[in-house]
């Protein structure tokens, strides 16, 4: 467990930083806008021992660039996006809310596979804030359960580049699982109310996977049209926390379409030399 | 690498403990359904110990009425009968064509009659802020009328009430047939009334699903609304009946203790218990006391607050056949010798 806790530290808190030189390669940054559709499951005790079962909808921004201090081999992440799930129970005449907003900052080392061409390996730690609430209108004092987490993960990907005709595509695999952090559960039976006249006892709990894991697996492949990056992809969420005999368990599964943009960040007035050597994050 | 395998090794290790906690799902059926019921209510309802209830047994009496391919409406009238057994105003089932209650106002005196306040009273001439109703009777007793908790109340709305009611010598408070609503409404009422910080009462709840899983009483207080607002410190009765209930119950619990108010009327309906609601497969609501508020002395108010001694009225048929309500003329009585103790 402490290993796992350093290599997490020392993958999110990097920061030797080389001087700037002459010669320093230009980091292009990567920007794609999606949104997601598909199915939700959703079960959280607090609201209802019943699953609930809907569509699901995400809109989510994902930058990624190339890492100042070593560039070749490191690469920042950023995400942020909003989920929304209306769910019903199986009698169709209940629904269960969901709404939660996720912003997730990582860093990856990146390795070349030098047996496949166009194939590498990202691995690295992230930190995420997960917050949002799933609302019951058809409840009393338990009518919302809120949702609020921060996190250390360890995150993993896979990026292959192959040309299709002329047109090149990237396909992408990338896995992040939470593996440490804090979360917010109300007591078993607690109200909102209780909480409200001063009882924050027992709010925060020390998450691990044991009793908060969740993990994210986001499959795509980039289209490259001219200048312009489509992307299709597919996305499978579990969040689960078993704390206070409360139970939650949402899983999502979405496809994603979306629109990429590589650029460079430039200072006003600088020109790009057809020498330049640009550095692709995922690319 | 060796690094790397033992890294991913310990991975898999705490994934396979992974949170993923399995749930008890029941069939959508006669059986299935009451099960749900039966299980959703062992493991919230928080009044078994305080009502003596057997719930295993009523379980096992009622699940031996169920019959295979039993129709909707007689498994609603068996579950509803069993919850019954539980004495309790918050619980319900809630169905498409009923809501199954155990309503225990409706079995007593009314103890109310609108109109005869309004017309003997108040001549219908009254002011009326936000959910409130309010005016100055002949007597000179300021008389405030809220009928539901849910209503809201504003700190502006309760400042004009107050201030046109300060020349009044005494106030009556009509909590009657008002069924409760939002306890912050009573938190915001009751700072109008104190001068310090007061111990409202003490709020417990379920740490599982076991009968007596129960957190340690967490005592709450209210502060005084703060000096620029206007405060009511002059003697004080607040009428109620068996329909003044749940929020109502819990205002008129926190209320009585204070040295300048007196309880006057029917005991309150109780319900002393904050309702929580759950669900089961064929998409009827259980709704159900499951956190438990008792009054600063640690009393359950469960079955209701009494009167202050000696303050216990009836309305009486007669009397209100001559347009008299028995409660607020007693409330007078109370009101003057309050008065000339003062």
């Amino acid at each position: 467990m402490k290993k796992i806790i350093i290599s997490l530290l020392a993958c999110i808190v990097l920061c030797a930083v080389n001087s700037v030189s002459a010669n320093e390669p230009l980091r292009s940054v990567l920007s794609a806008y999606m949104v997601d559709y598909g199915y939700a499951s959703v079960l959280d005790t607090y609201l209802s021992p019943i699953k609930y079962k809907g569509a699901n909808v995400r809109i989510g921004y994902e930058r990624m660039c190339a890492m100042k201090f070593n560039p070749k081999r490191w690469v920042m992440q950023y995400e942020a996006g909003v989920d929304y799930a209306p769910a019903k129970n199986p009698a169709e005449n209940h629904t269960i809310h969901t709404l939660m907003v996720d912003f997730k900052w990582g860093m990856m080392h990146r390795w070349n596979v030098s047996m496949v061409d166009g194939l590498r390996l990202y691995g690295g730690g992230s930190t995420q804030l997960r917050g949002g609430a799933l609302y019951a209108p058809a409840n009393s004092n338990n009518v919302v359960s809120v949702k609020a987490a921060w996190s250390l993960d360890l995150t993993g990907m896979a990026v292959y580049n192959l040309k299709l005709g002329k047109s090149p595509i990237t396909f992408r695999y990338q896995a992040t699982l939470p593996m440490i952090g804090v979360f917010y559960s109300p007591e078993y039976g607690e109200s909102y109310y209780e909480m409200y006249v001063g009882n924050h006892s027992g709010l925060a709990h020390f998450g691990w996977v044991g009793n908060h894991f969740s993990i994210n697996n986001l499959v795509t492949a980039d289209i490259h049209l001219d200048k312009t990056i489509f992307r299709i992809g597919y996305r499978n969420v579990v969040e689960t926390s078993w704390v206070n005999n409360l139970n939650t368990r949402i899983f999502r599964n979405s496809f994603v379409v979306g629109v990429c943009g590589e650029w460079l960040k430039l200072q006003p007035g600088a020109k790009v030399s057809e020498k330049a050597r640009v550095i692709s994050a995922m690319y | 690498m060796k690094k790397i395998v033992k890294l991913l090794y310990c991975v898999v290790v705490l994934l396979s403990l992974s949170a993923c906690h399995e749930q008890e799902e029941f069939q959508n059926d006669p059986y299935g359904n009451f099960d749900a019921l039966w299980t959703n209510v062992d493991e919230h309802y928080c009044f078994f110990k305080y009502k003596n209830v057997d719930w295993d047994e009523v379980g096992q009496r009622y699940r031996a009425k169920l019959r295979p391919g039993m129709s909707s409406t007689a498994l609603f009238d068996v579950c509803a009968e069993m919850l019954k057994e539980l004495k309790d105003g918050h619980t319900n089932l809630i169905s498409a064509w009923d809501v199954s209650r155990y309503w225990i106002w409706e079995q007593y005196p009314k103890n109310y009659d609108e109109r005869i306040i309004n017309q003997y009273y108040l001549n219908f001439d009254y002011k009326r802020a936000s959910s409130i109703k309010y005016a100055i009777l002949n007597n000179n007793f300021g008389y405030m009328y809220y009928g539901d908790f849910t209503g809201a109340i504003g700190e502006g709305n309760l400042d004009v009430i107050l201030a046109y009611l300060a020349s009044s010598d005494g106030l009556i408070i009509d909590v009657r047939d008002n069924g409760g609503g939002y306890l912050t409404n009573v938190e915001k009422l009751v700072r109008r009334f104190i001068t310090e910080r007061l111990h409202a009462g003490a709020i417990s709840h379920k740490t599982g699903p076991g009968h007596d899983d129960f957190s340690e009483p967490y005592n709450y207080y209210f502060e005084p609304i703060d000096d620029s607002r206007i405060k009511y410190l002059k003697p004080i009765v607040i009428l109620t009946n068996r329909s003044s209930y749940s929020a109502t119950n819990n205002f008129v619990s926190i209320m009585k203790n204070l040295p300048n108010v007196r309880v006057v009327g029917d005991t309150t309906g109780g319900g002393s218990g904050l309702p929580f609601t759950y669900d089961i497969p064929n998409g009827w609501s259980v709704r159900m006391s499951a956190s438990e508020i008792t009054d600063c002395n640690g009393v359950v108010t469960e079955f209701g607050v009494e009167p202050s001694p000696g303050c216990k009225v009836d309305m009486t048929e007669s009397e209100m056949a001559l347009g008299i309500d028995t409660i607020l003329e007693r409330a007078f009585v109370i009101l003057e010798q309050m008065i000339n103790q003062n």
